[in-house]
């Protein structure tokens, strides 16, 4: 077991007039998640910290959280990967509304998601049986299927602290995801949403996103793809 | 201006990696940039106001600190330059991007080959027009 030093941004805006750290000293092991020294500040010692989380195995996506100063999933990230000077430091994410302490207003964020139609748009007939396509055409936008809307990539990108309305990098690679599926017929519309002034073009490809991405999905090279297929009007 | 400050905050914040810094650097630079041009027109401009605010204004260039200045508009330019080719590359190439810490550190290199010489000639020239022999002539 170690001694970790957690330090953690609190806010309650019920009671709080601007964020405080609120600073624990737990015992963990090196091999335990940051959530688990999380667990124990809740558990043990302030059962007021708030957070998500719910599978707690890095499928879920609700632990995304600023850990160290980037964004992580609590349930992802290892202690002795992420202690520094027998400290570690816990944020919520960026760019949106925090509603308590580690939890943050996800709502703008599922709004831009809605507004790329993140679903298959086909009106003709499956025939008997499913839709069928080609082991290449399924794996053209195999790696954008893999988001799991924690949106670590969206509240790590610069453009969309400095512009909410932008769709932000989540939402373009759910787009990608159906853009680029041969059996969809919807990519028409999708990128006339994102052509526009809050679209792809905000990206200014810092690759924060793609860094930041807990599932290691390409995310810049999917925007960049989107972009092109705006640009020249192919979808390939 | 909230969410100007709440974004400065947030780029100043986060701990990103090569992208992020040069991203910083690249809106920082283009400022800059921007700020000379204004400060560009308006000093060529005054000229048809009045010759004595013009000449007012030359004189005022000449000082120490428009002299650094200088130096960084001339890091500002090439680091812009290099660094938005940098992007507008990955842009039209996305299948680039798992090169693009190579790219990030052949475009440091590409700065500092190009700046540091014209820096080194510009800061000589500067030093030499405030101490030198000609100095105050």
């Amino acid at each position: 077991m170690i001694k970790v030093h957690l330090k953690i941004k609190r806010f309650n805006p019920e009671k709080d007039k601007k964020p405080w750290w609120g600073e624990y000293d737990v015992e963990v092991e090196p091999t335990d998640r940051v959530l688990d020294a999380i667990h124990e500040v809740k558990w043990n010692i302030d059962g007021t910290l708030a957070l998500r989380r719910s599978c707690a195995h890095g499928v879920c996506g609700s632990d995304a959280m600023r850990i160290n100063g980037r964004n992580r999933l609590a349930c992802h990230r290892l202690i002795r990967d992420e202690i520094q000077n027998g400290q570690i430091t816990i944020e919520p994410l960026l760019g949106l509304r925090v509603i308590k302490d580690l939890i943050v207003d996800m709502e703008p964020f599922f709004a831009h998601y809605r507004s790329i139609m993140p679903y298959l748009v086909n009106d003709t007939d499956p025939g008997p049986r499913e839709r069928l396509q080609s082991p290449e055409d399924r794996a053209r936008f195999d790696d954008t299927t893999k988001c799991i809307l924690c949106a670590a990539c969206t509240t790590s990108c610069p453009s969309f602290w400095a512009r909410g309305e932008y769709v932000g990098p989540a939402a373009i690679v759910q787009a990608h995801r159906f853009i680029f599926d041969s059996r969809d017929q919807g990519a028409a519309e999708r990128l006339e949403v994102l052509g526009d002034s809050n679209g792809v073009w905000r990206c200014r490809t810092v690759f924060n996103c793609t860094e930041a991405c807990p599932r290691g999905i390409e995310v810049t090279k999917a925007i960049g793809e989107v972009k092109q297929a705006i640009a020249t009007g192919k979808v390939r | 201006m909230s969410a100007l400050i709440s974004t400065v905050r947030a780029s100043l914040s986060y701990r990103g990696r090569e992208g992020h810094w040069l991203w910083l650097l690249h809106r920082v630079s283009g400022l800059g940039v921007l700020l000379f041009l204004i400060l560009h027109v308006a000093g060529m401009s005054s000229a048809f106001i009045s010759i004595e605010i013009h000449d007012r204004l030359l004189e005022m260039y000449k000082t120490p600190l428009f002299s650094i200045g200088e130096l960084a508009l001339a890091f500002g330019l090439i680091f812009h330059a290099v660094n938005g080719t940098r992007i507008a590359i990955l842009e039209l190439k996305p299948e680039l991007w798992q090169k693009q810490q190579l790219a990030t550190r052949l475009a440091i290199i590409i700065v500092v080959l190009l700046a540091a010489p014209t820096i080194i000639i510009m800061a000589l020239g500067s030093i030499n027009a405030f101490f030198g022999p000609a100095a105050g002539h």
